[in-house]
């Protein structure tokens, strides 16, 4: 029985199916968003971020954006938005592969990967923030200091207080990864 | 098991973590508490912010010709709609729209409004409205409480007796107040009998295009019809109308149309009429579909009634129609199911101007005569069907049992109400709860303001015994009112995009002006903060024309934002209109001045409203 001990067992190849199958479905969920609200707009305005796309009301936002010029938001302003969906789709498709192959090496490969993964992800994420939030228009009609918005939490700009919030697919992802840690324990010996 | 452990706890840590980020904690408190009975007056139309009125009120504006939209039971004023009068707030009469639908007319006089119908009950689609001051009716889109269609109705002087709708909106009728000869040509007043007509409009709405037409008309006597109402149910295919002047007096009718002891209900069969119109049963009168009663015989008869009514109004089970006497202290209940039969058993006695008579006493159920209660113009019916008569002269609102003529209660209101309006009181279903007196005068009840005063609308408690629970002034001059639950209205938020119409522009980047000779079209836009008329221009917010152009400005309010309207006025060129949210709106005029003339955005707008202006320079012609 050479080389069971650096075999995964089926339960985890189990796990781990059932993880690329998460990792896919987050591609049809919303990862991130920023909720304003303000006096005049106590229902909120959103920005939705999808890997592929931007939703909520992008629109309205600018058109307010402008008085502290801010560049607009638009899908094109993104163009992580155009490969996003095959990165996350490689992902799970690489995890699906592990989840065959049942090997232990593979196993923490993809794990680094992943890890990397979100890392940069993260800082993608924080960069565009720092991009849109110190950015300003010296023609604005209303100056305001720089800002960075976070990635998780509150912020407030003017009248506007900020919420930002994981999405369900980002959600559906943290369950992926830590779905990935479980044969780590599981097939210890 | 322990296997499945480290699973869960996985999935249990995301969940966790998607409920704290997304689940409301927040308590759900019980503000509803207090029972209405308990409630104070104060309470009980006191609405918090964050909370709204539970209905409607659409009250007509009378000679302002507005329409005023209240909320029951805050009674606080939510909206002016302008309808037959020109409104520089809104632009009404300005645009190109509204000023074909106005067409040379300043001022309108608004009576009755009344809302489309689905059996018998307010479906919440269009409001309608006749203009007593210039003979027009106007229909009203509930989406934007914007008027969509007005038409003038020839032929007649005057709709007083209107609008009253049939069951399912087939027809709105528009009997007149003022008899006047066809076509409204000279006829010397000692020829008025034999030459002038009441003439009554059957008027038809096509809801997908929204636009109102006239499908015949009938010449009714040389009377005054005052008010009318459409049959439900079992009286569903007639309709009651009251009249005054049968005397047909052309002078001093304070005195000369109050002589006769009985004027009539013109009773008619709306199905009938039509059936007549399509069997060719007409004449052609000024391309009008004419139906002349003492030639075109059937469908309509008149029932003897106490003097110089006022409403006449059907019960919500559709059984009876009860007329209020105005200058007899009486209400006469009338029953449909005694009517049809003396119109089957030809139970007539005799006839006018060619129309039979029923016989007064076969068609009669009972005389309500309430002690003292002086004036009765109008009834009201709550939930139970029982029946609320406003008192012109003894200034009061007497609640009455139509199946017994017992009165019930009386509350005094201040003063002399004309119409009252029910929660949905007169559908098929009336809502009970509110009921609200529409009075003539206000005198002392609030602060002065001169010699003349506001009108006053009195909201009264009718859940249990009538209680007035709120006075508020209103503006001249409520007649009628309708009061609708409020979640029957499903308006709009902005205008939806409509890449179909040619005149909209919605990029920033196609905003644009052509010249063709001494035609200029605008394409612009107006958005928060800015109007972009040229795009390419070195001052995009600038138009420029020759002294004698023919301007055109269609102008798209892209900011797709609750509430967020834009104005667009010219200086010194009386000119100024509003586009709302997502609205393209049109203004045409010739650029008869030369010289320059700042634009500016008119309708607040945004911290930077101020600096949303540009020019309008005319070049001299010489």
């Amino acid at each position: 029985m050479i080389g069971t001990r650096k075999k995964l067992s089926v339960v985890s190849s189990f796990i781990l199916t059932v993880s690329a199958i998460l990792i896919a479905g987050s591609l049809f969920f919303p990862w991130w968003k920023m909720v304003f609200i303000a006096p005049q707009y106590p229902e909120g305005l959103n920005i939705i971020v999808f890997p592929n796309k931007l939703e909520g009301q992008i629109d309205i936002v600018n058109g307010l954006n402008h008085y502290i010029g801010m560049a607009n938001f638009s899908e094109a302003n993104f163009p992580e938005l155009q490969y996003l969906p095959y990165l996350i789709g490689g992902l799970a498709a690489i995890t699906l592969l592990t989840a065959l192959l049942r090997k232990k090496p593979v196993l923490y490969g993809l794990i680094g990967v992943f890890a990397i993964g979100g890392l940069i992800g993260v800082l993608d994420l924080h960069s565009a923030l720092k991009k849109f939030g110190t950015n300003l228009s010296p023609e604005a009609p209303i100056k305001i200091d720089p800002f960075i918005p976070p990635i998780l939490g509150h912020n407030t700009i003017a009248n506007f207080h900020t919420t930002s919030l994981f999405g369900t697919g980002m959600y559906l992802v943290i369950a992926a990864f830590l779905l990935l840690l479980i044969p780590l324990w599981k097939d210890r010996k | 098991m322990k296997k499945w452990i480290p699973i869960a706890s996985g999935l249990l840590a995301g969940f966790v973590a998607a409920t704290i980020s997304f689940a409301d904690f927040s308590a759900k408190t019980n503000t509803e508490a207090a029972s209405s009975s308990n409630k104070t007056d104060a309470e009980k139309v006191y609405i918090p912010f964050g909370k709204k009125d539970d209905y409607y009120l659409f009250a007509s504006g009378g000679h302002s010709g507005q329409m005023f939209i209240y909320g029951v039971p805050s009674m606080r004023q939510i909206r002016t709609i302008p309808v037959f009068s020109p409104d520089s707030a809104t632009g009404y009469g300005f645009d190109e729209h509204s000023k074909k639908l106005m067409g040379d007319y300043t001022w309108g006089d608004l009576h009755h409004p009344a809302f489309s119908e689905t059996n018998g009950d307010y479906d919440g689609k269009f409001m309608f409205a006749t203009d007593v001051g210039n003979s027009r009716a106007a229909a009203m889109d509930l989406k934007t409480f914007t008027v969509k269609d007005i038409i003038q109705v020839p032929n007649t002087s005057g709709p007083h007796c209107a609008a009253f709708v049939t069951e399912n909106t087939e027809y709105m009728f528009l009997p007149t107040r003022f008899a006047v000869p066809l076509g409204q040509k000279y006829e010397s007043l000692d020829d008025y009998s034999t030459k002038y007509r009441g003439v009554m409009s059957a008027v038809t709405f096509d809801q997908n295009k929204e636009k109102l037409n006239i499908a015949y008309q009938v010449a009714l006597p040389p009377w005054s019809y005052d008010l009318s109402d459409a049959g439900k149910k079992i009286s569903k295919d007639w309709a009651v109308l009251t009249t005054y002047n049968t005397e047909e007096s052309t002078t001093n009718l304070e005195i000369n149309a109050s002589q006769a002891d009985r004027d009539y209900i013109v009773l008619f069969n709306w199905k009938e009429l039509e059936k007549m119109v399509k069997d060719g049963k007409y004449e052609d009168v000024n391309g009008q579909k004419m139906i002349f009663p003492e030639k075109q015989k059937g469908g309509i008869y008149l029932i003897p009634v106490a003097k110089s009514p006022h409403g006449v109004d059907v019960t919500p089970d559709g059984t009876r129609f009860i007329a209020s006497g105005k200058l007899a202290p009486t209400m006469t209940v009338f029953s449909f199911e005694k009517a049809f039969k003396a119109v089957e058993n030809k139970d007539f006695a005799g006839n006018r101007n060619g129309i039979p008579i029923l016989n007064y006493k076969s068609v009669m159920e009972r005389e309500v005569n309430p002690e003292n209660a002086l004036g009765p113009l109008h009834t009201q019916f709550d939930d139970k069907g029982m029946a609320y008569t406003t008192m012109f002269i003894s200034s009061e609102v007497v609640k009455w049992d139509p199946n017994t003529g017992k009165t019930l209660d009386r509350v005094p209101v201040q003063y002399s109400p004309g119409h009252s309006v029910a929660a949905e009181g007169d559908t098929v279903s009336p809502d009970g709860k509110y009921l609200v007196a529409l009075n003539k005068i206000a005198k002392d009840s609030y602060l002065s303001v001169g010699p003349s005063h506001p009108e006053s609308m009195q909201l009264i408690d009718i859940s249990g015994k009538m209680k007035v629970i709120q006075s508020a002034p209103v503006n001249p001059e409520p007649h009628y009112a309708q009061m609708i639950k409020a979640d029957k209205i499903k308006t709009i938020n902005v205008y939806p995009k409509d890449e179909k119409n040619k005149d909209a522009v919605y990029k920033k980047s196609d905003a644009r002006i052509v010249r063709n000779g001494n035609k200029v079209d605008v394409y612009g836009i107006a958005m928060r903060s800015k109007f972009i008329f040229d795009a390419k221009a070195k001052r995009p917010d600038v138009i420029e024309v020759n002294e004698g152009d023919e301007v055109t400005i269609h102008l798209t309010n892209i900011d797709f934002d609750e509430d967020i309207t834009h104005g667009f006025a010219i200086n010194s060129y009386n000119l100024n209109m509003e586009v709302q949210p997502g609205q393209t709106n049109t203004m045409k005029f010739i650029a008869k001045k030369a010289g320059t003339f700042p634009l500016y955005c008119s309708n607040f707008c945004s911290a930077l409203h101020q600096e949303m202006t540009g020019y309008f320079l005319v070049k001299p012609k010489n």
